[in-house]
Order: C-alpha cells, then structure tokens, then sequence
C-alpha cells in the first residue's frame, strides 16, 4: 500500500510502474527527501524516482528501459555511507533501493561460500550465519547494522574483523551483476554455468574485481559470494597502553604482522580514547596511545596463546598492560560503537588507509591542524583511530564531531585541511565520493585514470550508471 | 519560500542535528551482534518501505521543511500521521543518551501542523466528540457504564478503576473481566459516575482539545472517592495518567497503577492466584504505552507466568525493542489498513512462537491485532490479561511453589548490607543480577542507600551474570574495595567456576550519565 502517493511527474514513472507495482516506486517529493542524503553532511542531486526492486529480473527490465533512455541509475543500500557516494550528480535519476533483496541465496557448505542479495545487511548475515554455526571473513563496517553487503564491496569498505581478513573485497568469491544493457554476468568460478561459486581467480581475468570499489559506476551487484569460516567460540582480550604513538604503533605493527588478531585497534592520543571510552586513562596519567585486541579461535589454548604474545609485544615495546574492559567492550557491542559518539556532534570523517608505520607522521599533522583551529577550545572534539587490516596496513580514522550547526563552518575548515594531511602523507581513502573525489583526482596517475575510464566506457557505453563519478565533483 | 515556521518542532533542533543518519533506527539487526533483541525497529517502514516512514527519514523531510524546501500540502499531512509513536526507533538509536526522540518530534510537528490549520477532517471531528460527549467514539455520554448493568459505585473506595473509552464503549469484555477480577480478590473499588476521555487520543494527534478540563474533571472526581491507587486497563491511559497529565501541570496524591501491576502487587501479597486446567503456551504482546513509554515490562509477563500450567514464550522482538501493533500515534485513526497490516504482522510474529494464544494489556492493541489478525486471516486466538486470567482465579490460600534460591538471598544481603559497592552510581540507576538464571535487582535511591529487589527489573542499565563460584566468594569478602577488586578480576580473568558477564541494556552515553564510570574505575575494569 501506499499512503504518500506518487507524483508520476518523472518521465519514466508510467514504464517503470509497471515492473513493480505502484507500492514499491514514487517521485513524490516527501519520499525524495529522505533520500537525499546518506550519513554525512555532503549533498548533490536528489534521485527524481526512488523503486525499491525485489528480484533480479526486475532490475533488468529497469535498467534496460534507463539504458534506452539514457537515463541515469543510482543503485543504493543501506545509504550508510559516509561520502555520499550513493547520491547523484545529475538531474533525473532513477534510485534503486536495494534493502528489499536481502535474502540468504544459498549456504554452500562444501565449499564453505555463502551467496546472498546485495542488499542484505551484514548485521542480519552475522545473525543468520550464526544460527548455522558459521561465521564471516571480513564482518562488515562498523556501520554494518544498515551497510549492505553490496554497498560495501561498491566501495571498498573496510572495519571489523579486518585485522585478520581485511577489507570487503578481500572476502568476495564471486559477484552477479547486472550490467547497464541489462544482461547479467556471474563473476569468479561462476563464468562456468555448471561449476559451484567456489573460487575467485579462474581461467580468466579477475573480472570480480572489475566490479568491486566501482561505486555502483559499472553495473548493479545483485548477489554477493563471500567466504565462510566456522564459527569460533574462543575469544580472548587485551588492552594495551604505551608512553608515546610510536612506541603504541611499533607494537601494533609488530602484532598486526604476525597475523595474531581478529581485531586490532589503535587509539592515537588521550583525547581519541578519552571520546571512545570516557575515564578510561584515568588511572593511567603516563598512558598517550593504546590498542585494543582481539583474539577469536576455535581453539581455547591457541586463543590463549595468541593473547599471550601479544601481551609479551607488548610489554616489550614498553607497553603497559591495561586489562581488557575495552577491548570486551569494543567486541561485544558489534556494530554499536559508533553511533554514541554523535552525541558529540555531527561527524567529518577523513577515512583512509596507510601503511602502520605511516600513522604517527598523520597524526603530527592532525595535531597541528587541531590545535591551529583550538578545536577543543570550541568544543569540537575528535577521534583518531586506527584498525590493523590484513599484514601491514590500517585504516585511519580521524574524525572530528560538530557539536552544534553553528560551529559547522570551523570544523569544515579544519577537516579540508585534515583531508589534504591524509593525502600528503601517503593516505588512500578507501573510497572517493564526494567525500574524496576531488583530493584523489589531484594526486592520480592519467595514465591509471585513462584505464578506469576506458573500462567504464567499455561496459556501459551510455553512462547510465551513476554518471560523473570519478570524473571530479567541483 | 514556504512557511517554515515550526516552533514546536523547533524545541528538538538539537535532535534533528545530531542525528547523523546511520539508518539503524530503519534497518538495524542486533539480535546476534550486539545482543539486543532489536530487529527492523520501525513496524510503519516495515510496511510501506520507503526511508521516509523512518526516524532517518523523517527528520530529513523535516529538516527540509524546516528549510523551506517541501510544500505544506495534504501529503505531508497524510505522512504526518503515519507515525504510530512507537518510540521503537528512539529505543533502537544510540546517537544521544535518551536516543534522539522522535516520537515527541512527530507529536510537535503534528502541533505545528494542526497551529496551521494542517490537519485531517476526521480528527476534528473526533475532538468535537470529545468535547462534547467526553469519548472519541461518538458515543453519547450517559451510556460510558452501561456496560456494568444496574450496579451502584460507592462513593469512597480505597481503588478507582479508570475504564477508558475503548474499554467502556468497544472492548466491553476487558472493562467486565477487570470489575469481576478486583470482585474476586476482594478489592475495595469504584468507578467514577461522569468518567471523562484521559486524553490521550487529542495529545497523540497533536491537539489540545479539553485535554486540561478533562484532567482536573477526572481527578477532583478520583480525589473525592479518597482513592490511594488509580488503576486502569488501558495503557494509553496509563500513559495519559502517568506522564501527559503531571507534565501539564496537574497534581495529584493518588497512584496510577496499571492493571498489571495492580495485580502483580495483589498476586505477591497472596489476595489472588491462577491455575489453568490444562498446559498451555501463551506470548504477549508488549502495548507501546506501557512498555517503551511507560518502562512496565516485567510486571504483564510475571503475572502472567504466576498462572499454574502456562508457558510465556517471547516472541522474536519483545520488550523494549517488540514491534508496534500499529494502533497507536493515532494512525488506525488516520490509515486504518496500514494500522492493519503493522497489526498483521506482528500476528506473524505471534504465530512464530507457535503459541495457542496471543496475550496483550491495552484494549487498542487488543482491537488492532484482532483486525490484523482477521486482515490475513488468521486464527491465532487473542486475548487481552483480565480476559484471559479471569477463568483461571483460584480460590483458597495460595501455596508459594517455587523455592528461594539461597545463594540468591544471600547475595542479596550482602549487598544491602555494602550499599558502598554502588558509590558514583546516581539515583535510579538500576542493575539486574542474575545467578543460576534468577534474578534479583539493585536500584540506586540515593548516594549511599540502595533497594534490592529480589525480581527483575523492568528496564535496568546494565545486566551482570555472576557463576555460583563467583558469587560464592565475593560474599565473602569483608570490605567494599577488595569486593571491586575481585569483582573486576572474575571479569577480566574468568575461570570455568568463576567468572562475570555484563550485558549493556543501555547506550554509553546513558550509562556515563548514570555514573558507571566510576563505579567501572572502582571495579578496576578501567
Ligand atoms: C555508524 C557508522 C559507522 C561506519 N563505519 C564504517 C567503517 O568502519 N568502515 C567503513 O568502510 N565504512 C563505515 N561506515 C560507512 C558505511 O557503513 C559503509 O560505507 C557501508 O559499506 C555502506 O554500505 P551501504 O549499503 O549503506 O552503501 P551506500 O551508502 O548505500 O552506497 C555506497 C556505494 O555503493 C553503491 N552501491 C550500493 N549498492 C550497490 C549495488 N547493489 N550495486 C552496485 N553499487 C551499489 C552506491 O551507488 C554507492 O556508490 C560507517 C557508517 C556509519 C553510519
Ligand atoms: S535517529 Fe538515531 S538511529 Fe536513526 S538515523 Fe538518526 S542517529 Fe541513527
Ligand atoms: S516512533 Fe515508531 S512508527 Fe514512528 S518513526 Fe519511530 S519506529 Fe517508526
């Protein structure tokens, strides 16, 4: 049923109504506006036409009439990002609000994969998985209660459990895609019609990962293979605080390389962990930077184990041994860490990656830039922290929070600065948007950017899907 | 430019900032993940899909009145009421202490809107009725007790029953069963000759109507009877009585107490019991009004499970986090199918739990679900508490069956007597302990003096689950520091007999409010 009725003032609405009912599309602008922003403050168009689709067929038949029309389409998930890449940057689009293809297509557990529709949650994916006795590689962004399984791998999403399994895209096996002509592609061990989704690199060319980071720009996912482990019931924790960033980073450095962890987590400074955990260096007046650990085996004596070197690296790099009420913390309230820090203000974030050894030289600059702006002084506080991905990298995570409309415009200042510190320092945000575009396509290589280009003209030759992106945002 | 005038909606500016769209108030799982029983919070999206039905949504749109932006027509009026209030996204959103509020932003945009002259034909005419016949069910006034027959009501009595509209005029059967209920346990009561409308009907659609009238007509009536407790049936107008009608102004001696707990309190001092004949499996349904709004969760559920051969089975989001039945925030008025089709979905939820028999405490809930459950067809059998325990009563003295756990009691001592242990922690602050499944609670009344109760407590902040072995040894210990020590130490080093876990039923924010830092630092945790 619907109750705020459809303008139908878009020109495709009388075609496009009848692939999926009149419940599941409308142009009106009251639906149009809360879709106008995902979760941070950047705005471009609004989509002119909101569909929620159902099946795979039904994405077909509207891209094809959008491909015929030239008619832009912006495919959408949780529309929890936090660079606005699933906005439009023209008039007219058509949005397909993927949250309705959240289904569990099979559970292949020879082959230890499970496929699901790319609008499926990686909250609710942890919750079926668990019921079956699995768990997942890479468990999702912390904004996973609302993050999609396909919004992620669009764009190249990165948090926990990324320690030991890395990014989203690391765990993909396989991907369907409808392409902008309508056709569907099946990715990985899939060209085979016959063959399970077992393996990613075969025969071919690795055309997953064409598809993923393409920020929806290449075609719409509509299933997502990923990789399962068994679940492991064995966890243990650990808090570690050091004297300076550069003893913490080392130690993390060394434990992240070692591959020890589930989750590693950096705070960089006292305010970072005093925003995180408030009073929780009380106790600790020598304490500046910490980390939080998390192991998770199958095995009791291993996660032990594993807990034990590292609290020996540790205390080698002059680490003090906290306890472990964080890192129980952090883990046990999965997917909720985040949202309590808005009571700060509203958010500006500068996510990115770098090498671990690289994140002291950021932080030199952050400081700079928040002591120029006296934000504190201002009440805008920050967090910076950083999680280990996957051997030698980490995200860093160096947010400042608004508390109020009317010191927005400092923190903008501040944060454009922020974002020329990460760049400069040999950041790579782990997605562009409208957040970054404009930095990364100052630093690019043509000759790279040619090839991104070609590819896109190459599978959608009408720029149908989400026109403009990567092309700059000014 | 549009008017963009809205000073009610205004009063939660700080609201519509922080909310920073993370969308899990419309789309969050957190059954597995964070241990919450929260799944899909908003029952009105659940239904018609699009973001604009969600907290995340509507404050965009409203932020966009705000600027301007949108018309001020008959769709954002129809979207309006489209909110049942639930609260269940406030509930779900951890961005502020309390969550941000948008069930009281809906209401004060509903004012705004009706300050403007914005509002639907059909609820003025229902304030008229109000006004006029002291019901919204167009009903003339003098039949609100024909439903009691000829029966006189005294004029003093130690119980008002507060019938409520739907009770008086559409669900009769909860009205009869409750008077028979308090006949039965001997309950010195009476109901009020000129009962008028509690009001919560006008607050929920954003008007005022007699709203204060009606309040001060209603408790100089109460008042006169000499009552100590105000008891109903209904949880709008528990709600209306518990919290509308003090933060307007009105003072009152009386308790308000719902049916529940009414019975809850006459169950534990032996006035009352329940045995059903044969074994059956029962869920119920938590009414908005009295769980989220009102924070009565326990007392339904332990009345119900005081019943001799019941089994209460919850349903897959129950308590703070159940989905609306969809009657509620005046949208069965406004968009009766869409009232249906929330209703019919929690009949789904209901039959997941292959219960015989869905129980509720609130006659608006108890017609929404009838009607959803009729939507679908559907032949689960509803029933709302008086109704359902009235054949059960029992007579004679009751035995009590169930045996204190001893640890428990002790534990419980130990703790009145180290009321230290809670220091830093303020007022209200509530924490649930549970040993070998029982359960006992600590409320703080004020620095130094604590209440132990030996029940669960309706909604406390944080959950600790102490082993025997643990238990056995911190009550043990002479002094309130090296208790924290300890304590801290089964938390951070368990052992297969001795450890402690907690389980966080409120957001950070909230808990620091509440002074768990300290009590953590003390605890050596932090
Ligand atoms: C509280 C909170 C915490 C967060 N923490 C993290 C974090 O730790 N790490 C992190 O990486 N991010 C984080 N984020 C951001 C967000 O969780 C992630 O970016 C998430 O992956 C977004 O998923 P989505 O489904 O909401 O994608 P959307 O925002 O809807 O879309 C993202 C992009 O993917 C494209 N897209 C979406 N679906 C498809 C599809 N089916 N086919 C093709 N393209 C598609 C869109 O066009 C867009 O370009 C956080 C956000 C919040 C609110
Ligand atoms: S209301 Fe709360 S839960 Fe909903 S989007 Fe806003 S911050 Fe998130
Ligand atoms: S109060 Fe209930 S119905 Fe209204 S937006 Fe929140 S969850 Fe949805």
């Amino acid at each position: 049923m619907t109750i705020v009725k459809a303008a139908k003032t878009h020109p495709l609405y009388d075609k496009l109504v009848e692939i999926v009912s009149e419940e599941r599309i409308n142009d009106n602008p009251i639906i149009i506006s809360s879709y106008s922003h995902d979760a941070c403050h950047l705005e471009a168009e609004r989509p002119s036409i909101v569909i929620m689709p159902e099946t795979v067929e039904e994405i077909q038949k509207i891209v094809k009439i959008c491909n015929d029309t030239r008619t832009a389409v912006i495919p959408a998930g949780g529309r929890n990002g936090i660079c606005g890449a699933c906005l439009p940057r023209v008039k007219g689009a058509v949005m397909l609000d993927m949250v309705k293809m959240d289904k569990i297509v099979t559970l292949d557990e020879d082959a230890m994969t499970v496929t699901v529709e790319a609008g499926l949650r990686w909250a609710e994916l942890i919750h079926r998985l668990d019921e079956k006795g699995y768990k997942l590689g890479f468990r999702g962004p912390y904004g996973g209660n609302v993050g999609t399984v396909g919004g992620s791998v669009s764009i190249n999403s990165i948090g926990y459990a990324a320690s030991k399994f890395g990014p989203s895209t690391e765990g993909v096996v396989s991907l369907e895609v409808v392409l902008p002509d309508g056709s569907v592609i099946t990715t990985g061990s899939g060209w085979n019609r016959d063959a399970q989704l077992f393996a990613r690199f075969t025969s071919f060319n690795d055309i997953t990962g064409v598809f993923l980071g393409d920020h929806g720009t290449l075609g719409v996912k509509t299933k997502v293979t990923l990789k399962i482990y068994p679940k492991a019931e064995f966890i243990t924790y650990g808090d570690f605080g050091f004297r300076t960033l550069e003893d913490a980073v080392r130690a993390f450095h060394e434990v992240q390389k070692r591959g020890l962890t589930e989750e590693l987590n950096l705070l960089t400074d006292r305010q970072s962990t005093d925003t995180f955990f408030p009073g929780f260096l009380d106790n600790h007046p020598e304490i500046n930077a910490m980390f939080a650990s998390i192991v998770q085996e199958t095995d009791q004596q291993l996660a032990d184990r594993k807990m034990e070197i590292i609290r020996e690296t540790a205390l080698e790099h002059g680490g003090k041994d906290l306890g472990n009420f964080a890192s129980q913390m952090h883990w046990s309230e999965l997917f909720n860490l985040v949202q309590p820090l808005y009571n700060n203000g509203f958010w500006l974030n500068t996510c990115h990656l770098r090498p671990i050894l690289r994140v002291p030289e950021l932080m030199k600059k952050m400081w700079e830039i928040f002591e120029k702006y006296k934000l504190l002084n201002n009440g805008i506080k920050w967090i910076a922290s950083c999680l280990g991905a996957e051997r030698t990298y980490a995200t860093g995570w160096v947010t400042i929070f608004a508390p109020t409309k009317d010191k927005m415009d400092l923190a903008l200042t501040a944060w454009n600065e922020m974002l020329d510190a990460v760049i400069a320092t040999g950041g790579c945000p782990y997605w562009n948007g409208l957040l970054w575009e404009d930095h990364t396509l100052r630093q690019v290589d043509p000759a790279f950017l040619n090839v991104v280009h070609t590819l896109k003209r190459a599978i959608d030759p009408n720029g149908i899907m989400c026109p403009h992106v990567f092309e700059g945002v000014k | 430019m549009n008017d963009t005038r809205f000073s009610n909606v205004m009063e939660y500016e700080k609201d519509l900032w922080l909310c920073a769209r993370c969308g899990d108030c419309s789309l969050a799982d957190k059954i597995v993940a964070s241990n919450r029983e929260i799944f899909h919070p908003c029952a009105v999206k659940n239904v018609l899909g699009f973001e604009a039905y969600t907290a995340r949504g509507r404050i965009m749109v409203i932020n966009d009145l705000l600027a301007g932006k949108l018309e001020l027509d008959d769709d954002l009026v129809n979207w309006a009421f489209t909110c049942t209030t639930c609260k269940n996204c406030q509930e779900t959103c951890t961005a502020t202490a309390d969550g941000i509020r948008m069930a009281e932003i809906t209401e004060a945009l509903r004012r705004d809107l009706v300050d403007k002259g914005l509002d639907m034909p059909k609820h003025r005419i229902i304030e008229e009725y109000i006004e006029k016949e002291g019901n919204p069910y167009k009903e003339p006034r003098e039949k609100r007790l024909e439903l009691f027959g000829e029966r006189q009501w005294p004029e003093r009595a130690e119980v008002v029953y507060f019938v409520g509209c739907t009770s008086a005029y559409r669900e009769r059967e909860i009205a009869i069963d409750t008077v028979a209920l308090l006949d039965k346990a001997g309950v010195d009561f009476t109901i009020l000759p000129d009962e008028e409308c509690c009001g919560s009907v006008m607050h929920r659609l954003g008007r005022e109507g007699p709203f204060n009238k009606s309040a001060q007509k209603n408790i100089k009536a109460i008042e006169k009877t000499k009552a100590k407790y105000l008891i109903t049936a209904c949880a709008g107008c528990y709600r209306t009585w518990k919290i509308d009608i003090p933060e307007n102004g009105h003072k009152f001696k009386f308790e308000v107490l719902h049916i529940t707990e009414f019975l809850d309190k006459l169950i534990s001092e032996k006035r009352i019991a329940f045995e059903a004949p044969n074994g059956i499996r029962v869920t119920y349904h938590d009414p908005c009004h009295l769980g989220r709004h009102s924070e009565v969760y326990e007392a339904p559920r332990r009345v119900i499970q005081s019943v001799k051969n019941v089994e209460l089975v919850e349903m897959m989001t129950n308590k703070r986090y159940a989905h609306c039945c969809g009657a509620g925030g005046g949208v069965k008025s406004s968009h009766g199918e869409l009232a249906d089709k929330i209703a019919a979905r929690r009949i789904n939820e209901a039959e997941d739990t292959q219960a015989e028999l869905l129980i509720t405490a609130c006659p608006f809930c108890l017609r929404g679900l009838h009607d959803g459950a009729d939507y679908i067809k559907s032949s689960l059998r509803i029933i709302d508490i008086p109704q359902f325990l009235l054949p059960y009563v029992i007579k004679g003295v009751i035995e009590v069956s169930e045996e204190e756990n001893p640890l428990k009691q002790e534990f419980m001592d130990y703790l009145r007597a180290h009321p230290k242990i809670f220091d830093g922690l303020k007022p209200d602050a509530v924490i649930d302990y549970i040993i070998e499944d029982d359960r006992f609670h600590v409320r703080i009344v004020k620095k130094g003096q604590i209440e132990v109760n030996p029940i669960r407590a309706e909604n406390p902040d944080v959950e600790l689950t102490f082993s025997e072995g643990a238990v056995r040894e911190l009550i043990q210990i002479p002094s309130e520091d090296e208790y924290a020590a300890r304590f801290g130490q089964f938390f951070k080093e368990p052992t297969d007999e001795k450890w402690i876990k907690f389980n966080l039923r409120r957001n950070i924010v909230k808990l620091l409010m509440k002074g768990y830092r300290k009590f953590a630092q003390k605890a050596g945790l932090i």
